[in-house]
């Protein structure tokens, strides 16, 4: 069984703008390496845009993981691209947790596949071991990788689908996970966001 | 690594998959599921004056039988005095368990992920009241996305049942509140009934519906007061909750007041994919209650079965849907019975079972397969019965198998004599959760992080 995010939500959500999303603290900054190649820092990319942070590796293979998250974005991406008025005001960041597979240029490609020429969606990884579990702490993202029997990674990785919502002022104000990331749910939250 | 493969880490999808086991299945619809045989079961613990160091303790049980220390208490954390410890809850990832108390209002994180044999005490809430803006009893911790969500039982201007819900980030950092409806502020909820008191207990989530519920109790000055003189209070005996409230899961509002006289306590939401309806039991008018989305989506609330005999006041407590839909067990604190009823026929529930398990018994917990099912004896502080000292089986962790018909005693831990206290909520653990495998911890396949290689 697919995740809800899938199909249509089996309920009318709640109008934009008729429910709070209060502040859940100040999202980390952390050190990364950007599609380009090129250092930065979440805090620079983020700008003073209104940013959805998804925790991904292009290997994933869990049809309610990674790809879940790429699917629920895209439909988001499409809804937003016509409402420059929103469109504008938000970007996307997918960051890897295994830069070891996603280097720039796998991300770059990966990135190829999702992201609107006409649309701020950043595809990024850490640079170092450290940077990499320093950010992966800072926003509670467990993950394990999978090993067989006789201790050898198996390239698959487990952990739980995070999706962070993240306002122009770097305040966390959602966080997803499968059973509740939907298009319709995120586009909603970020009308919120922008009707504050 | 057998084990390993037996007890793969299924993440929340593979909830939505309705795979063929996971673990208690009364835990947030969010929550990481353990598959197969747990390895542990955490007891929230109240400290008894007199009995071993006398403080609230989180008490951890070997429950796997493979292992060498099955059915033995592998670890405890006290945590400095008594508090009345009362329900705990796990994160969605289950790295940590938050265990409320309900007279200090401390909540006590503890961090089960890094040794699940050997929990730590990682941080302390006690400044609930104040940050809430005057919830008192700090009850259900109800994991959702990144959050917890807790619910309180009172509050800190006149201790009745009036109460409201908190919001903390997984770290511990609060968000917001919200105060249960009532007649003087209805928030914009309907009124369905004739009651609209604004009192809490339990919450549960049906996400896919969009639908948080919640149900009431009764307040500090009652939770607090000796039974004895409880029951003799005409007018404390009044201050009981008598609704469930549906909330709009995502705006948090509530939406509809449903009556449901007689102190509804647990909620537990079916799992089926097709199943939108949800039990609560009354306490004191000892009927199963069934919540539920008839066809117009409109939701509804009836009494759909009663428990024992609701003249000698049995007292049904703790309740436990099994992962099918098909049976719920029902404890009755007062008599020390568990019932089993079919709920096959969610709106004509029957009896099938029926044991007696101890001199009192409140909380209980199954196994995926409800193959296992444990239970513990403890309500509140000055509500237990006493007489564990003259060898009564009043304090007590029990595990039975059930084979469909009959429950078989695997093993019963004293509680009193082990110098422990009166435990009271359980909560699952297992190191493959974590990518951990038991001992030798040497050869052990400790799986790191990406970031710890």
């Amino acid at each position: 069984m697919l995740a809800p995010g899938y199909s249509a939500l089996e309920f009318v959500p709640p109008a934009a703008g008729s429910y709070g999303l209060p502040p859940m603290g100040l999202a980390a900054d952390g050190r990364i390496l950007t599609d380009q190649n090129k250092r930065s820092t979440l805090h620079d990319v983020m700008g003073d845009r209104i940013t959805v942070l998804s925790f991904i590796f292009t290997t994933c293979t869990d049809v309610n993981g990674c790809p879940l998250a790429a699917y629920v974005l895209s439909g988001v991406q499409r809804a937003l691209l016509d409402r420059p008025e929103m469109r504008d005001r938000v970007r996307f960041i997918s960051f890897s947790f295994d830069p070891e597979n996603d280097s720039p240029k796998v991300l770059k490609e990966y990135g190829g596949k999702f992201r609107d020429p006409n649309f701020h969606w950043d595809f990024v990884t850490a640079a170092t071991d450290i940077d990499l579990a320093t950010t992966l702490d800072a926003y509670g993202q467990s993950v394990l990788r999978d090993y067989d029997g006789e201790g050898n990674y198996m390239g698959s990785m487990s952990h739980i689908l995070r999706v962070f919502l993240i306002d122009e002022q770097k305040k966390i104000r959602n966080i997803y996970s499968t059973s509740f990331l939907h298009t319709d749910t995120i586009v909603n939250d970020v009308r919120t966001l922008l009707m504050d | 690594m057998i084990r390993q493969v037996m007890i793969a880490v299924a993440l929340l999808a593979s909830m939505l998959l309705q795979t063929s086991s996971a673990d208690e299945t009364c835990m947030s619809p969010y929550m990481a599921k353990i598959v197969g045989q747990e390895d542990f079961v955490y007891i929230w613990t109240l400290g008894l004056e007199g009995v071993g160091d006398g403080q609230d303790k989180l008490v951890t049980v070997d429950v796997n039988p493979d292992s060498a220390d099955y059915g033995t208490v592998v670890h405890s954390v006290s945590v400095g005095g008594r508090n009345e410890a009362h329900h705990s809850g796990l994160t969605d990832d289950r790295r940590f368990l938050w265990a409320a108390t309900l007279d200090t209002n401390k909540i006590f994180i503890f961090d089960v992920h890094t040794d699940p044999a050997k929990p730590v005490l990682h941080k302390t809430i006690d400044d609930f009241v104040a940050k809430t803006g005057g919830i008192v009893g700090p009850h259900t911790t109800y994991a959702l996305p990144g959050r917890m969500l807790i619910t309180g039982l009172s509050n800190n201007r006149d201790h009745g049942g009036r109460t409201g819900m908190a919001e903390y980030t997984n770290g511990g950092e609060f968000i917001t509140s919200v105060w249960m409806p009532t007649d003087d502020n209805l928030q914009g909820a309907v009124k369905s009934g004739n009651y609209a008191d604004g009192y809490g207990y339990d919450a549960r989530a049906l996400p896919r519906r969009n639908v948080l519920l919640t149900s009431s109790f009764t307040g500090w000055n009652n939770y607090m007061m000796n039974l004895g003189k409880l029951l003799g209070d005409p007018e404390a005996m009044q201050r009981f909750g008598n609704t469930v409230v549906v909330w709009d899961l995502h705006a948090r509002t509530p939406k509809k007041i449903i009556d449901v006289p007689g102190a509804p306590l647990e909620l537990r939401c079916a799992w089926g994919s097709q199943s939108n309806y949800c039990f609560t039991t009354t306490a004191l008018t000892s009927k199963i209650w069934l919540l539920y989305e008839d066809d117009a989506g409109e939701w509804q609330g009836k009494a759909v079965a009663d428990i024992g005999d609701a003249s000698k006041i049995p007292l049904p407590v703790d309740i436990s849907i099994s992962a099918d839909d098909k049976h719920l067990w029902v404890n009755t604190w007062n008599d020390g019975k568990v019932r089993l009823f079919d709920i096959s026929d969610p709106h004509n529930p029957e009896q099938v079972f029926e044991e007696q398990i101890g001199e009192q018994i409140n909380m209980v917990s199954q196994s995926w397969d409800g193959e296992r099912v444990y239970f513990t004896s403890s309500l509140l502080a000055n509500w237990d019965k006493t007489g564990s000292s003259d060898g009564k089986d009043v304090q007590y962790f029990k595990l039975f198998g059930w084979d469909g018909e009959k429950l078989t005693l695997d093993f019963n831990l004293d509680f009193v004599q082990m110098g422990l206290g009166s435990p009271h909520q359980m909560r699952f653990g297992a190191y493959a959760l974590y990518g951990q495998a038991p001992t030798p911890r040497a050869e052990n396949t400790i799986l790191k992080t990406a970031a710890a290689e």
